[in-house]
């Protein structure tokens, strides 16, 4: 979030990091609830408050594990029936 | 004293010792020598409420009661346990009423692993009081991590516990793994290593795990340079080294200790569940904070709509159309009063024009009057000569007439073309002459003309 509370980012969604499109949602959400948006930012907020849900959840259900082995040689795990885990050395 | 051997020659006719002299004699030689004993704690009871703690002793091949008396076992501060190794100095004793035997520790201290905790101890106390475990300089772990660094070995089941865990829980975050030996020499070296790699390769912050093992196994764990490299290092931290009641120095230095690798791992991971719960809840909050706002506007345009004007567009205009009349209702009022103020300004004026106008008539009167009465003496006398000459003049008129003349029998010619004939020139035989007479014409021919000579009359003379 901007320091204007009332302004929506416009920052594209899938440049945000996990981390960060995290904290907006938390802002869309308190924006929304702070009672002190006009109609048409409500209907910003709660748009871009959308999408940035549907990233977050998209991460989750897409993610694919990726390991950088940087030092050492990982040993596949017995326990693990399929590895799939990304191992590539960095 | 008693003699402790009894002379042989007198035993038969001196009697038998004593129990209490017999156990007294084997105190008295017991007590007279000081000696260190190490062995293996193999039980132990510190009851409290009781004068001493009594505990057992062993090696493989015996085992000896022992006792420290409860003041002494506290001010030696030894955390003692079944399996511990202990070193003690003390003297066998003799209790008795049991006729037991005891070794009565003066001071007891750890030995071997026992040595090792002691050193640990005295480390842990040491980086304590440096200020190295202080609450307040650990370093929050960041939520929602993009980069986890693990430093563990490559080998066994800790690496996996904390790779599956990540991955079930937050499959966004990269790892970047440094596996390094976490047995043999070099250990806290390598572990320094690892973590410095994976700093370098961008982690938001580092795992350092290791599987269970023994309490040597964890020594690595509790070296000090180790421990200064943890309390120094410019990312948070998180252990999980061994099992739930394992601690080792890197724990109490780290900025977040868990109890194994798989807690570690859930440490630095939001859980699943509560993720998949906060997206709802974000969801459910943001529809009904949306639907809040609009159904406060939509209240407000109702309220806004069923306000007179919407409702009777007429309405709009009364306000005006009430101020139209207002104006216009005193405007008819206040013309009126102009008039009414105007009139009687007029009638003044016209009260004053009126006694003016007459005071000048009257005064203009009396000036004709006089005039004219002046003017009436004046005409009568200019009048009166006048007159007789008028009436001269008038039967004189009478007597020039021509219609006079005729009446006395003279008659007018008038040629063809009207005009009078005064000369017989202007007549021919044969044309026709109108002749006007007193009381008519009549219209005659010529039939013969005759000139004259003309008479000169003289009017003067007549």
């Amino acid at each position: 979030m901007s320091e204007n509370s009332n302004k929506v980012s416009q920052v594209p969604v899938e440049e945000l990091s996990f981390r960060e499109a995290m904290n907006e949602l938390q802002g869309i959400v308190s924006g929304l609830e702070s009672n002190t948006l006009e109609v048409e930012e409500s209907l910003l907020f709660f748009e871009r408050g959308v999408s940035l849900l549907r990233s977050l959840r998209g991460r989750m259900s897409d993610a694919q594990q990726k390991v950088d082995v940087l030092i050492g040689e990982l040993e596949a795990a017995d326990d693990d029936g399929v590895v799939d885990t990304t191992l590539h050395k960095a | 004293m008693y003699d402790v051997v009894p002379d042989q020659g007198e035993e038969s006719k001196k009697d038998a010792l004593t129990v209490s002299q017999a156990l007294h004699a084997a105190k008295t030689s017991l007590e007279s020598f000081v000696v260190t004993v190490e062995g293996e704690v193999s039980e132990f009871n510190n009851k409290a409420g009781y004068k001493a703690v009594y505990f057992t002793v062993k090696d493989e091949h015996a085992s000896m009661p022992c006792m420290m008396w409860a003041n002494r076992f506290a001010s030696a501060g030894v955390n003692v346990q079944v399996g511990s190794l202990v070193r003690m100095t003390g003297r066998f004793t003799l209790y008795a009423a049991k006729g037991r035997m005891n070794f009565e520790a003066f001071s007891l201290r750890l030995a071997g692993e026992g040595e090792l905790r002691a050193r640990v101890a005295d480390l842990a106390r040491r980086l304590q009081a440096e200020g190295l475990m202080d609450p307040q300089r650990k370093k929050p772990v960041p939520k929602y991590m993009q980069t986890i660094g693990v430093v563990t070995s490559p080998r066994g089941a800790a690496v996996h516990d904390v790779l599956r865990t990540l991955r079930r829980r937050f499959p966004v975050a990269r790892i970047l793994l440094a596996g390094v030996p976490v047995e043999g020499k070099g250990v806290p070296q390598n572990l320094m290593r690892g973590m410095q790699a994976v700093a370098e390769a961008g982690a938001e912050a580092v795992l350092l795990v290791r599987g269970g093992g023994s309490f040597e196994d964890f020594m690595p764990f509790n070296d000090e340079e180790l421990a200064r490299f943890i309390a120094a290092f410019p990312l948070p931290v998180v252990t999980g080294i061994g099992h739930e009641p394992d601690t080792c120095i890197a724990d109490m230095v780290a900025d977040l200790r868990a109890s194994t690798p798989t807690a570690a791992a859930e440490a630095v991971s939001p859980k699943r569940d509560n993720l998949a719960t906060g997206f709802d809840n974000a969801a459910r909050r943001m529809k009904a904070a949306l639907g809040a706002t609009l159904q406060t506007q939509a209240s407000r345009l109702d309220l806004l709509g069923s306000a007179s004007v919407f409702r009777d567009e007429s309405a709009l205009l009364s306000a005006n159309a009430l101020k139209l009349d207002a104006l216009s209702d005193s405007l008819y009022r206040s013309i009126p009063q102009n008039v009414k103020r105007d009139e009687a300004a007029l009638q003044v004026a016209q009260t004053k024009l009126a006694s003016f106008a007459e005071r000048a008539f009257q005064r203009e009167n009396a000036q004709m009057q006089q005039a004219s009465l002046r003017l009436a003496a004046v005409g009568k006398s200019f009048l009166e000569p006048r007159r007789s000459q008028v009436a001269l003049l008038a039967s004189r008129l009478n007597d020039l007439s021509p219609l006079t003349v005729l009446s006395r029998g003279y008659a007018i010619a008038y040629g063809g073309e009207g005009n009078v004939v005064r000369s017989v020139s202007d007549l021919s035989e044969g044309s026709s002459v109108s002749l006007t007479l007193v009381d008519g014409s009549a219209t005659c021919t010529v039939d013969s003309l005759c000139k004259t000579q003309r008479v000169q009359i003289d009017l003067e003379e007549v």
